[in-house]
């Protein structure tokens, strides 16, 4: 009778312990890559300026720009998980969850541009540059497309 | 010096032709982004310029290019449907009462794309030169509107040509010719067209307007 005793709490705590997981909000997750989206948008703009000649090239500051767009492209692919979709105000389209694969792809290819951003600010090269700059235009552009409400 | 009566003055063909293949080249732009997203805005401002040269013409052209010669009240717009389906298409001279009204819907349909972009936001690389002079809550709702009225154009562009196909097939009237070439039917009295200079003139200052608009207000520091 005791060790059975024991054992239900043991168990009923053992319980407690699991439960206790830390939960992350998804309305936080809709924050962070929100957060994420919006201030790579403040380099990638950067950038794009300079890439469009709106602005002078200064290779200091792109550099910045770039190593900060590589590094922030790759948080938002951590909050698109299940049950993200509603918490607070997203343009994510429900499409995300129904053509998951798709989505990752499309995720992918904008972390593999970006991530070529900040040896090409390294390099110098404005024209290159401004080529790489396009080509992550085209990756965004082909995300958003389908996948972010307009 | 004379000029021979036509039906379409040359402003107007210049205007319709041109703006025919800016809209195309908008949509094309737009849908290919990334670079190409200079040149669209670039076409918006053309487009913009076309426009107001076209609502200008519209109250001092000539009379076939004037608003009020063919836009019409709804129980002529109906007799005139009622009557060419009856197979009694009355003769008119220029754009008839039907199709008056979807010039103006037209060009309705484009000053709110023209507008709008230049407060919009693609939330890539690309905003209108306007998009900086008002709040992020504007900013959206523009560039929505700038989304969805894409649709609105697309489908005043398609109806045009289908209408335009029907005319030439099922009606046996040709509406290219003449918006080419400005001739219209023999037979028809016309009034001879108003001087194209002005239409020069009016233009010009449409250009000085949008050339304020989009590039010398942005930079002042006025709100």
């Amino acid at each position: 009778m005791k060790k059975t005793a024991i054992a239900a709490i043991l168990s009923l705590a053992a319980t407690a312990v699991v439960a206790q997981a830390p939960q992350v909000k998804p309305e936080d997750h809709i924050k962070w890559r929100q957060s994420a989206y919006s201030v790579m948008g403040l380099h990638f703009g950067s950038l794009a300026a300079m890439a469009q000649d709106k602005k002078p090239y200064n290779k200091e500051e792109a550099i910045r720009d770039a190593d900060f767009v590589a590094l922030l492209a790759t948080e938002p692919r951590n909050h698109f998980g299940e049950g993200t979709d509603k918490g607070r105000d997203t343009k994510a389209k429900p499409e995300i969850w129904q053509k998951r694969s798709d989505f990752d792809s499309k995720m992918d290819k904008m972390v593999s541009e970006t991530g070529k951003l900040p040896q090409v600010a390294r390099n110098g090269d404005l024209a290159a540059l401004k080529a790489a700059v396009g080509e992550t235009g085209k990756a965004c552009k082909a995300c958003h497309d389908e996948y972010r409400q307009k | 010096m004379a000029r021979a009566p036509v039906l379409w003055d040359l402003p107007v063909r210049l205007f319709h032709w041109s703006l025919a293949a800016l809209v195309v080249f908008s949509y094309i732009t737009a849908k290919v982004g990334g670079t190409w997203m200079d040149w669209h805005l670039r076409s918006g401002y053309a487009i913009l310029a076309l426009l107001l040269f076209r609502v200008a013409w519209g109250a001092v052209g000539s009379s076939t290019a004037r608003f009020s010669t063919f836009v019409r009240g709804p129980r002529i717009v109906l007799s005139y449907l009622r009557e060419t389906s009856a197979g009694r298409r009355p003769d008119v001279v220029g754009h008839n009462p039907a199709g008056g009204w979807m010039v103006v819907l037209m060009i309705v349909a484009l000053l709110v794309q023209a507008a709008t972009g230049l407060f919009s936001d693609d939330e890539i690389a690309t905003q209108g030169p306007l998009a900086v002079k008002v709040s992020n809550a504007a900013v959206s709702r523009m560039s929505t509107i700038h989304s969805w009225n894409e649709w609105v154009l697309v489908t005043f562009v398609v109806l045009h040509v289908v209408a335009i196909v029907v005319y030439h097939r099922v009606l046996r009237v040709n509406l290219v010719g003449p918006m080419l070439h400005g001739r219209g039917l023999p037979g028809i009295e016309l009034a001879a067209p108003r001087n194209a200079g002005i239409a020069a003139v009016l233009f010009a200052i449409a250009c000085g307007a949008v050339y304020w608009l989009v590039v010398v207000y942005p930079r002042s520091g006025a709100a």
